[in-house]
């Protein structure tokens, strides 16, 4: 198990590598700079001047050698969009994406494993027929079609929650103690239940799957025939084997997980890694793109790494 | 390469079967409507929706009689947009997936077939492109690059969503190539490709179609996701994406109608497609009916992973 | 809810008038928290790197100019200048020299005394091409600043021009030596002291969250009385949803309200329209050059038939209205009305489809099979390009597509993200673009972008005609207002009789702000000139104007 473990990690590592470099090298070839913004009165001959400054104007496979150096010195460059260096801008952003989507995830997969369950064990009920034709419909719904119903709805049309952002951008900061905790509370909920949702359809889905091709195994019926109360069955002994491939639907979700957060994010304007890859790219921030694509694929990396683990730990066959 | 290879038992049966499947009955007969209204929508209305019919007297006007999903803020007639739009999203989604499943097709066959250090190089590539979040990657190359035309939008969806069907040809055809027909032409000297060709590809046309089916209501979704963020067909024949888009700064101002119409008609063709994506698969996949103990996780589960949304 | 919400309000009113700790600043005639609902954050907040408007307006608040320009935005010698920073200025007989007297009583908001020695580092900052400032070009008769004691600056000149007072007074702020000096030039940009601000204006700066956020607090201090505001927040707001918020009540104010639906304001309970009229005006031009070529005719524009022709086909009172709904402002020609010497008599051609069609016709262009005009072969087909960053401009681009297209001239319209744009129209990379011009005060600003000097710079599409150089020279010259007018309305009939492009409209941009505030006058120039007199009356307070000086809580 451990020498799996290593080669995962190595495996890891040429993955990360690898797009790194594929990154760096579609953002450099853009057409523009972080000097080529909009801005009526600046002269070409300014926009040349800080380019030399900041090395824009050498070849890309010089830029490419320059940039890792400073990567492998731990600096990630100067983001011109945040006016700060791009590791402290990620290091706002990167958690304020991963509150939302972590909690959206953990929610969907704890709804979405028991409606999931609840549908194969009364499969063809009414509970099933149901549930199964709204689950696809809001499956079908796209990310910001869904997150834009429910803001209009519980923003404007029935205002009780704030409309985005991630605290009252004025006031935050001039509340007590206890009043900014509920404040951000207050932003969190729409943001959330909106991924969380259009999230638990995709799981319910699979958790059915899984769960009609547990139930009609040899084991169930001896557990079954062994007395067990049918809760016990359900639950434990069905459920825990249904449960592996979900542990592998984590890991695989995440790329889709994180995609969904960007236009969450967007509708929202909640300030995460989706805002600061827009801000990013609409000043051609290239440092600032290239890091925001890293760590989103870095993140993916690390979460299958963990479904990894996790289905190593529940499936004994993996361990051999 | 032709991959919507017919399987081995003949598709007039899987019609059949179709019709006979209550889901699928309706999605394909929305899927038809959706075809021929944006075959033969523009032709009836005469128009592509471009006209401004009078910019001052016409803006804004309310779903009426003559005008049923009224008109937009230009005095464009929006029923004959939507009509419009539904070839540019068709379009766009079908020539999409059709890029993707040639390329995810033969990589993965290819990948699974030749085995080794050769195999083992191909899927950390794939690894790599399957870690980088797609929908960011799109935003990054479409508008660093912008305006990127049709085609280029269309090159670039195809491009960016064949990673987890590639994973998936792969798994099955390594599982084919233990079969005692392919490895008995291995023996007789058949050359390789012509194994792939004629051995190995319907093997894998069950996940593939299945695959694909879902694939074109999620790049639907996709692009016009992409479409709201500002990114992707302009001005004036736009996709539903689009439209959609356009509407946004109006629906404030009262104007529902001009989000309302292309947002359901996006919603109620990705979910056409999704209904017969799994209508198939039940279809096609009979482990996933009767149940097996066999290897979880199954492949029925795992085929429609990559389709879990934007991919 | 509502009213419970009320009752707090009332409240909290009471409760600050009665009691004795409550601060000064909540009940009496000063007070009050602005919430500026913005759809863009500053690109930079360090006045040598300000290059957009909330950068502008943030400068304008926290530093001071020497002296400032009158309402009527006047720039030719000192006529109309104000005292500021400077508390007089002594001319040299010569004229080649001013000396401006720094006010003893202003202070940095740090309580450091302003001295000329402030002013000289400025002017040093601006001029140095280590910095890089897009300052500098307007610096370039600056010869240089000496201080000739502490509180007494003089400003160096290489020769006697029109608006050299204007150029150093105007187009440049003060800013402290003692915090900024020690750091070398070309780190200015990236150095975290210029993300603060430590000026000597009515407000001073509290903190800047970059991507989302700014707030200036009124500086009590200040040698000019405190700003009567307590606080200006800048948040940084998707422009979907800022319109919303004004007509809500949660933001305070908008910059340009969507024009067509500026009726909205009339009725609502919160917010109100406030008109400002800018200087600026947006057009259509037509490169007479082939894209990227700079001698090679253009196939379909280089013709003034076919160019009068298009200027005639479009409709531009009813795109006005489409728009700006009853208040667009229809553009005369290369100028805005809002221009000093603007000219109301001067009309470009009026709207005739029948002789736009025949003009066309007898040019050659003739309509083919398939209802497009051609002329040997070759389609009346051009590309139009404009950035998304005009909301106005994106829907012009789709409206003129439509009308040229009734009359067989098919456009392809590309609205490109301004980092795709900019490039292009540099480089003459265009068919047709939709341009707009903010111009400064001075007609300087008209040579910049109709002569031929300015080719190369603001003059993208390469317009040049001699007579217009001539003339607008001659304009610049005049140090008598009355002839720089006659010059200047000249040089506009001869820019419009050359038709070098179709002019759309002026900029008029229609604010919203909280009926709460009491507004002072704005200015052409920046709607922010006296925001530091803008108020809010004891009786109409509500919760967050009573936050009081306070620092946030960390």
């Amino acid at each position: 198990m451990r020498r799996h473990l290593v080669a995962r990690l190595w495996q890891s590592l040429i993955v990360v590598v690898l797009v790194t470099t594929i990154s760096f090298v579609i953002i450099r070839l853009a057409p523009g700079d972080p000097f080529s913004y909009d801005a009526g009165n600046l002269r070409p001959e300014i926009r040349d001047h800080w380019r030399e400054q900041f090395g824009y104007n050498q070849p890309v496979p010089v830029q490419f050698v320059h940039y890792v150096t400073s990567v492998l010195r731990g600096q990630f460059g100067y983001s011109f969009a945040m006016h700060e260096s791009v590791s402290k801008a990620l290091a706002e952003a990167v958690p304020r994406t991963l509150l939302l989507g972590g909690v959206a995830l953990g929610l969907s997969f704890l709804f979405g494993v028991v409606v999931g369950v609840l549908q194969a064990v009364g499969r063809g009920g009414w509970f099933d027929r149901i549930s199964t034709s709204t689950l696809v419909v809001l499956y079908s719904l796209p990310d910001f079609w869904g997150a834009l119903l429910i803001l209009l709805i519980f923003a404007y049309w029935w205002p009780i929650l704030p409309a985005g952002n991630i605290v009252d951008s004025t006031l935050h900061d001039y509340l007590s103690g206890w009043g900014r905790i509920a404040d951000r509370l207050k932003h969190l909920v729409l943001p959330v239940s909106a991924l969380t949702l259009l999230t638990t359809a995709g799981v319910a889905r699979f958790q059915r799957a899984a769960m009609l091709d547990v139930l009609p195994a040899d084991y169930i019926r001896t557990a079954r025939a062994k007395g067990l109360t049918e809760r016990e069955v359900i639950w434990k002994h069905a459920l825990r084997t249904a449960l592996t491939p979900m542990v592998t639907l984590l890991g695989l979700a995440l790329p889709g997980l994180l995609g969904g957060t960007l236009f969450i994010e967007s509708v929202f304007s909640w300030p995460g890694m989706g805002q600061l890859a827009a801000a990013a790219i609409s000043r051609r921030d290239y440092d600032l793109v290239t890091a925001v694509v890293v760590v989103g694929s870095v993140i993916v990396v690390i979460g299958n790494l963990i479904a990894d683990v996790l289905h190593m730990a529940i499936d004994p066959r993996v361990r051999e | 390469m032709n991959s919507a290879r017919p399987l081995p038992d003949s598709s007039k049966t899987l019609f059949q079967r179709l019709r006979a499947h209550r889901s699928a009955r309706w999605a394909l007969v929305v899927i038809a409507l959706l075809v021929v209204a944006a075959i033969f929508g523009p032709m009836i209305m005469g128009s592509t929706g471009i006209e401004q019919l009078d910019i001052v007297g016409l803006k804004s006007a309310p779903p009426s009689w003559k005008y049923p999903f009224g008109t937009d803020q230009f005095s464009r007639n929006l029923l004959a947009r939507v009509l419009a739009g539904a070839r540019v999203s068709l379009a766009v989604a079908t020539l999409a997936v059709l890029t993707s499943v040639t390329i995810g097709t033969g990589f993965g066959l290819v990948s699974g077939y030749v085995g080794g250090r050769a195999d083992a190089a191909m899927m950390r590539l794939l690894d790599a492109f399957l870690s980088i979040p797609r929908v960011l990657l799109l935003i990054a190359v479409l508008s660093l690059w912008s305006p990127v035309r049709l085609p280029g939008l269309i090159l670039l969806l195809g491009v960016t969503g064949w990673f987890g069907l590639s994973r998936l040809v792969r798994a099955e055809t390594i599982a084919a190539r233990r079969l005692d027909y392919v490895e008995a032409a291995r023996a007789l000297g058949v050359p390789d490709w012509r194994i792939m060709w004629r051995h190995l590809l319907p093997n894998v046309a069950t996940p593939v179609i299945v695959s694909a089916t879902l694939a074109v209501g999620n790049v639907i979704a996709l692009e016009a996701g992409l479409a709201y963020l500002g990114i992707g067909a302009r001005d004036p024949t736009p996709s539903w994406g689009a439209i959609f888009q356009n509407a946004i700064p109006y629906v404030a101002a009262g104007s529902w109608w001009m989000l309302l119409f292309p947002g359901l008609a996006i919603v109620i063709t990705v979910l056409a497609f999704n209904v017969l994506g799994d209508a198939l698969r039940d279809i096609l996949d009979p482990r996933q009916l009767h149940g097996s103990t066999s290897a979880p996780p199954s492949v029925s589960i795992l085929s429609g992973m990559e389709t879990l949304k934007n991919g | 809810m509502r009213k419970s919400f009320f009752l707090v309000a009332a409240f909290s009113a009471f409760a600050a008038c009665s009691s004795k700790e409550g601060s000064q600043s909540a009940a009496g005639a000063t007070g009050g928290t602005l919430i500026f609902a913005s759809s863009s954050d500053a690109d930079a907040i360090f006045p040598p790197f300000v290059t957009d408007i909330t950068g502008r307006m943030l400068e304008d608040q926290i530093f001071d100019r020497l002296a400032e320009i009158g309402p009527d935005l006047r720039t030719v010698g000192d006529q109309g200048f104000s005292p500021r920073l400077a508390q007089k200025w002594v001319w040299a007989p010569d004229s080649l020299s001013i000396a401006f007297s720094i006010d003893p009583r202003a202070r940095w908001h740090d309580g450091k005394p302003v001295t000329a020695a402030d002013v000289r580092y400025s002017f040093k900052t601006y001029v140095d091409p280590k910095v890089g400032s897009p300052v500098a070009p307007t610096l370039t008769n600056l010869d240089s600043v000496s201080v000739r004691d502490s509180l007494t600056a003089v400003a160096w000149f290489k020769k006697r021009t029109p608006e050299q007072f204007y150029d150093v007074a105007y187009q440049v702020v003060i800013f402290p030596e003692h915090v900024y000096g020690n750091i070398p030039p070309e780190q200015l940009h990236t150095s975290d002291a210029t993300r603060k601000l430590v000026g000597s204006g009515r407000f001073r700066f509290v903190k800047w969250d970059a991507g989302s956020r700014i707030e200036i607090v009124s500086d009590t201090a200040n040698f000019r009385g405190r700003a009567k505001l307590d606080r200006v927040i800048v948040v940084k707001t998707d422009p979907a949803t800022e319109k919303a918020q004004l007509l809500s009540g949660q933001a305070d104010f908008m910059e340009a309200f969507p024009p067509d639906q500026i009726a909205k304001l009339d009725s609502n309970a919160f917010a109100r329209a406030l008109a400002f009229p800018q200087l600026g005006y947006t057009f259509m031009a037509m490169n007479v050059f082939t894209p990227k070529s700079k001698t090679v005719p253009h196939p379909i524009f280089s013709d003034i038939r076919v160019r009068r022709a298009l200027s005639m086909s479009v409709d531009r009172v009813a795109m006005l209205r489409n728009v700006f709904g009853e208040r667009g402002r229809l553009a005369h020609g290369p100028f805005p009305m809002t221009l000093g010497v603007a000219d109301s008599t001067i009309h470009p051609a009026g709207y005739d489809t029948t002789a736009a069609k025949a003009m066309l016709d007898s040019s050659g262009w003739r309509v083919g099979p398939n209802g497009m005009r051609a002329k040997n072969g070759r389609p009346l087909r051009f590309t139009l390009i404009s950035a998304t960053s005009s909301i106005t401009r994106g829907l012009y681009g789709v409206l003129l597509q439509e009308q040229f297209r009734k009359i067989g001239a098919q456009v392809d319209f590309d609205n490109l993200d301004p980092q795709a744009y900019l490039p292009r129209m540099f480089a003459g990379d265009f068919d047709a673009i939709l341009g707009s011009y903010g111009t400064d005060p001075s007609v300087t600003g008209t040579k910049q972008n109709w002569g031929t000097a300015g080719i190369g710079g603001q003059n993208f599409f390469r317009y040049s005609n001699h007579t217009v150089d001539a003339l607008l020279d001659s304009a610049t010259s005049a140090f008598d207002p009355a002839k720089m007018k006659t010059y200047s309305s000249r040089a506009f009939q001869t820019i419009i009789d050359d038709i070098p492009a179709i002019w759309l409209y002026d900029l008029l941009v229609v604010n919203a702000v909280n009926r709460r505030f009491d507004t002072a006058p704005t200015r052409a120039d920046g709607w922010w000139a006296n925001l530091a007199d803008w108020s809010v009356a004891p009786n109409k307070r509500i919760d967050r104007d009573r936050i009081g000086l306070a620092q946030p809580k960390p």
